[in-house]
C-alpha cells in the first residue's frame, strides 16, 4: 500500500482530456489514429484550454488537482516542438538515424551482461541463479571430462556424479542419467526405462524389447550387455536405447 | 457544529481507535476525513511503506510523520534483476538513513528492496536506534561484512537479520568473523538468513549464537555449512520453523545417521530449503518431516532429479509453496498435483536456460496437471519451451482464482507450438477468467490483440511485464487506457513509441512506474512528457552518449517514467538524462 501523495482528491484525473499528441504528432498509422484519437498538425493555433477542454465540462487536468494553476501543469503557449519534423521512418531519414533507430530492435547482444549467451537479461532469471546454472553446467562437464581421462570425481563440488547422455530411438529428447548411482546392468536399465516411460508406452514398457548401447573413449558403438560392468563404466561416453527387431 | 464535535472526542479516544487500524490504505482514508484527524493520524502512524524511493523525500516522510517505527523502502526498478539497469543509477539509501538518524530514534525496523547500503549506512543504523530489531536486505548490495560486524556488535535488540539475494562483499577478517561480533549476552536472534554469503562464517561462532537463543524459529544456512555441523545446530535448536540447510554434496553413513537423529527431534520445522549439491542420497533424512512441511525450497537443488523429487513431494501433503527445478518435468507435477492438494504458490525455474534444446521432459501438460489438481493455486512462476492456447485456456478455467500468473518461455516470440498461432487467445482466458488477476507476465508470440484483452479484461492487474510482444502503439495504448488498477508496467523490446505514451500521459501520473527499453519512443517525445508533466520524473538511460546529439526521433535506449513529489533527484550518474538537462539537448 502506498504512501499517499499529499492531500490529492481520489479521483483518477481524465485521461482522455489531456492528450499531449495534440501537440502536433503526425499520423502515419490510420489504425492507431482511429483508436487513440485525431491529431492536429503543427499549424493548429488554437487556445490550448480549448483542445483540454473539449469534452462538455470535464474538469482539465489542472482543475482536477486544486493549488496547480493552470500555467504550472500546461502552459498557454504552444511549446516549440521540434520533433514533429524528423519522426517518420518513411520520410528521408538520415542513414545514420536510421541505424540507430534499428539497432535498438535487433537483440541487444551481450552489452555487459557477462554470461556470453544471446540477449541481455533474457530469459528473466536473478544473477545468483544464472551462474548457479553456469556452475551446475561446468561441474557436469567436468565430470565427464574425468570419466574419459580414467578418474573418478570425487571431489567435493561434485561429489561422485557422473552424468552421461542416452537417447532413445524415436524419441527427440536426450536425457542425461547419473551413472555413479549404478552398479549392474539392471538397475541402469530400469532407470533408463523409466525414464523413457512416456515414449515407449506405445510399445511395451518391457526393457527386451530395447538393446542399450554405448559408445566408448575411441567412439566406438558397443553392446552393453557384452561387457562386464567395470569395463563399461570406466569407458562409457554416452548411451543410445536401440529397439530390438527380435 | 464543528466545535460540539471537536469536544466530544478527545484526541486520545480518536488515537486510540486509529491504532487499531493498521492498512495504509486505511489510515490514507481516515487522514483525508478532516483536518484534526489528519494530524492524528499522522502523529501516530508507525509503518510507512514507500514503494519508490525517489517519489518522496526524507524530508517531506519526516515532516509528515514524524514518530515512524517501520520503514520499509524499494528501490530499482524491477528489471535490474535482470541487468538491465545500468550499475550507477540509483537507489542509494544513505540519505535516508541519514534523516532517520536523527529524526526517528525509536526506529524499530527497516525493510530495503533493490537498495544500495553501504557499511557507512549499517553502523550508522547499528548506533543511531536503540531499540533496532529488524533488518531485512532484499537484493540490496553495496556492503560488506564489515556492516554487518557492526550490526552485530551493536544492536542489542536485534531480532531479525535478513540478507535474502544481497550481494555481499566479503571482507576476509582473519579472526573474528563478523558473527562473532554478537555479544556473549545477546540472545534475542528469532531469525536470521546469510543464505546469499558466499564465504564461510565462523562455524563455533554460529553455533554458540544458535545456543543461546531460545528463540530463534528462521536459520538460512549458506553453502559454506557442510551437513555434519547442520546436525550440531539442529540438535542446539529444535524449535526452528524455518531451516536452509547449506551443501551436502558427500554421502556418508555416519553423517546420514547423525543427520536423521537431529531432524527426528526438530518437531517444529514447516519450511526448508537449500539442498545446494545435495547427494540424493540424504534425501530420506527429511521424509519424516515432509508432513508437516509448508514450504519447500528446493531452486538450488540441481543435483535431485525427477525420481527423488517425486517421492520427495509425494509426502508433502500439506506443502502450500514449491520452489523448483524444471528437473521435476510434467511426470513430478502430476505426482505433485496428486498429493499436495494445499498448494497455493509454484514456481518452476529452468535448470539450463541458456541451452538450445530442452534437456527435461517438462512442458505446458506439467502447469495444466497441477491447475487441476490444486484447487487453492493461485500464484504461479513457470519456465518452460512451449505453451499452447488449448492449455493456457484449461489453466484459466480450471483455476480463476488465479492472482500471479507469470509465465515465461524461454525463447521470444515462440508461437502456439500445436497451430503455430501467437498465444493471443491463450493469455487473453487468463485475463477473462481470472477475475481476481493482480500480477502477470507474458512469453511467446504475441500481437496487439492480446493487449486489447487485457485493457479489456484486466481491470484488477496491478503488474505487468511485457517482452518481445506487440505490433504498434495500439497494444500499449490498450493496456495504458484499459487498466485502471495498472501501478507497475514494464516493457522491453516491443514496437511502441510516442503515441501511446503520450495519449496516455495523465495516466502515468496514477501508476508508481512505467519501465520501456529497447522499443520505439524517441527522445523528443521523452522532452515533451517532461516538460508537460511536472509531477512525473523521466528519465532517459541511454549509454550511448547525451542523447542530444542524434536527432530527436531517434529511439531511447531505456526509459523510466515515475511519479514523484519531490521533484528532480540529485543524484543521476552520467548516462541517465532529465527535462532539466538542457543546453546540449536543444531545450532552453
Amino acid at each position: 500500500m502506498e504512501l499517499q501523495l499529499g492531500l490529492a482528491l481520489p479521483t483518477n484525473p481524465t485521461s482522455e482530456a489531456f492528450d499531449l499528441n495534440y501537440y502536433g504528432f503526425e499520423a502515419n498509422n490510420k489504425e492507431v489514429d482511429r483508436v487513440i484519437g485525431p491529431c492536429y498538425t503543427s499549424s493548429y493555433e488554437g487556445d490550448i484550454d480549448d483542445i483540454i477542454n473539449i469534452d462538455n465540462n470535464k474538469r482539465s487536468f489542472g482543475q482536477a488537482f486544486e493549488n496547480s494553476s493552470r500555467d504550472r501543469v500546461v502552459p498557454r503557449t504552444l511549446p516549440l516542438l521540434l520533433w514533429n519534423n524528423n519522426n517518420h521512418p518513411s520520410e528521408e531519414d538520415d542513414p545514420k538515424d536510421l541505424e540507430n533507430h534499428h539497432s535498438l530492435f535487433a537483440a541487444n547482444k551481450n552489452v555487459g551482461d557477462g554470461d556470453g549467451d544471446g540477449v541481455v537479461g533474457w530469459p528473466p532469471i536473478k544473477s545468483w541463479r544464472k551462474r548457479l546454472c553456469h556452475e551446475n553446467q561446468v561441474v557436469r562437464a567436468w565430470n565427464n571430462q574425468m570419466v574419459e581421462n580414467g578418474y573418478v570425481w570425487g571431489g567435493r563440488r561434485a561429489s561422485n556424479s557422473n552424468y552421461v547422455k542416452v537417447k532413445m530411438e524415436g524419441v527427440v529428447i536426450a536425457r542425461k542419467v547419473d551413472l555413479s548411482q549404478h552398479h549392474s546392468f539392471e538397475t541402469l536399465t530400469d532407470t533408463l526405462m523409466d525414464m523413457f516411460r512416456k515414449w515407449s508406452e506405445a510399445c511395451e514398457k518391457n526393457s527386451n524389447n530395447y538393446k542399450l548401447i554405448y559408445q566408448d573413449r575411441e567412439g566406438d558403438w558397443l553392446f552393453a550387455q557384452d561387457v562386464p560392468w567395470r569395463t563399461f563404466i570406466r569407458s562409457v561416453q554416452r548411451l543410445k536405447l536401440l529397439k530390438s527387431s527380435g | 457544529m464543528k466545535m460540539m464535535m471537536g469536544s466530544s472526542f478527545p484526541e486520545e479516544v480518536l488515537e486510540h481507535v486509529f491504532s487499531f487500524i493498521e492498512r495504509d490504505k486505511d489510515r490514507n482514508a481516515i487522514s483525508t476525513v478532516c483536518q484534526s484527524w489528519y494530524e492524528i493520524e499522522r502523529w501516530s502512524r508507525r509503518r510507512v511503506f514507500v514503494g519508490n524511493c525517489y517519489a518522496v523525500s526524507p524530508l517531506i516522510l519526516i515532516k509528515r510523520f514524524p514518530d515512524v517505527r517501520c520503514l520499509e523502502l524499494k528501490g530499482k526498478p524491477h528489471f535490474a534483476d535482470f541487468n538491465l539497469v545500468p550499475e550507477g543509477w540509483g537507489a542509494y539509501v544513505s540519505p535516508w538513513i541519514a534523516a532517520a538518524s536523527t529524526a526517528y530514534p525509536w526506529l524499530e525496523e527497516i525493510r530495503l528492496k533493490r537498495m544500495v547500503i553501504s557499511d557507512d549506512s549499517l553502523e550508522l543504523i547499528s548506533k543511531s536506534f536503540k531499540n533496532f530489531k529488524v533488518l531485512v536486505l532484499s537484493s540490496c548490495e553495496g556492503f560488506s561484512t564489515e556492516g554487518l560486524a557492526a550490526i552485530a556488535a551493536n544492536c542489542r535488540n536485534l531480532r531479525e537479520l535478513d540478507l535474502r539475494e544481497s550481494e555481499v562483499e566479503d571482507l576476509n577478517q582473519s579472526s573474528g568473523h563478523w558473527l562473532s561480533h554478537f555479544p556473549d549476552n545477546y540472545t534475542s536472534l528469532v531469525s536470521l538468513n546469510i543464505a546469499c554469503l558466499n564465504s564461510e562464517v565462523s562455524f563455533t561462532a554460529l553455533e554458540r549464537l544458535v545456543g543461546r537463543c531460545p528463540n530463534l524459529r528462521t536459520l538460512r544456512l549458506n553453502r559454506a555449512v557442510p551437513l555434519d555441523r547442520l546436525a550440531i545446530l539442529l540438535r542446539r535448536a529444535p524449535q526452528l520453523v524455518e531451516l536452509g540447510t547449506g551443501e551436502a554434496s558427500d554421502l556418508r553413513p555416519d553423517v546420514f545417521s547423525n543427520l536423521s537423529g537431529a531432524f527426528s527431534g526438530c518437531k517444529e520445522l514447516k519450511s526448508l530449503s537449500g539442498f545446494w549439491d545435495v547427494a540424493p542420497g540424504y534425501l530420506p533424512v527429511v521424509y519424516p518431516i515432509c508432513p508437516r512441511l509448508t514450504s519447500l525450497n528446493l531452486s538450488y537443488a540441481a543435483t535431485i532429479q525427477s525420481s527423488d523429487l517425486i517421492k520427495l513431494v509425494s509426502q508433502c501433503h500439506n506443502l502450500q509453496k514449491l520452489w523448483v527445478l524444471d528437473y521435476i518435468e510434467d511426470l513430478g507435477l502430476e505426482a505433485l498435483a496428486a498429493s499436495c492438494k494445499d498448494l497455493r504458490e509454484l514456481r518452476v525455474f529452468p535448470s539450463e536456460p541458456f541451452g538450445a534444446e530442452p534437456n527435461v521432459l517438462l512442458t505446458e501438460q506439467g502447469l495444466v496437471s497441477v491447475s487441476e489438481g490444486c484447487p487453492k493455486l493461485h500464484s504461479v512462476l513457470y519456465f518452460c519451451r512451449q505453451m499452447s492456447n488449448d492449455a493456457l485456456r484449461t489453466i484459466a478455467r480450471n483455476r480463476p482464482n488465479m492472482t500471479r500468473f507469470r509465465l515465461c518461455i524461454i525463447e521470444p516470440r515462440t508461437p502456439d507450438y500445436l497451430n503455430h498461432q501467437s498465444l493471443d487467445v491463450g493469455f487473453g482466458a487468463i485475463v477473462e477468467h481470472c477475475k481476481d488477476l493482480r500480477r502477470l507476465s507474458l512469453s511467446g508470440l504475441l500481437t496487439d490483440r492480446v493487449f486489447e484483452y487485457i485493457g479489456t479484461y484486466g481491470k484488477k492487474l496491478e503488474m505487468l511485464s511485457v517482452a518481445f510482444a506487440g505490433d504498434s502503439d495500439l497494444g500499449l495504448h490498450h493496456v495504458l487506457s484499459g487498466c485502471e488498477n495498472l501501478r507497475k508496467l514494464e516493457i522491453r523490446d516491443c514496437p511502441f513509441g510516442d503515441k501511446a505514451l503520450l495519449a496516455n500521459a495523465a495516466k502515468l501520473e496514477t501508476m508508481r512506474s512505467l519501465w520501456m527499453s529497447s522499443c520505439s519512443v524517441s527522445f523528443g517525445a521523452c522532452k515533451l512528457l517532461g516538460q508537460k508533466m511536472p509531477r512525473l520524473n523521466v528519465e532517459v538511460i541511454d549509454e550511448r552518449g547525451p542523447p542530444g546529439s542524434r536527432p530527436e526521433s531517434c529511439p531511447v535506449e531505456k526509459l523510466y517514467i515515475y511519479r514523484t513529489i519531490s521533484g528532480q533527484r540529485f543524484d543521476m550518474p552520467g548516462f541517465v538524462w532529465t527535462k532539466d538537462e538542457n543546453s546540449a539537448l536543444g531545450l532552453s
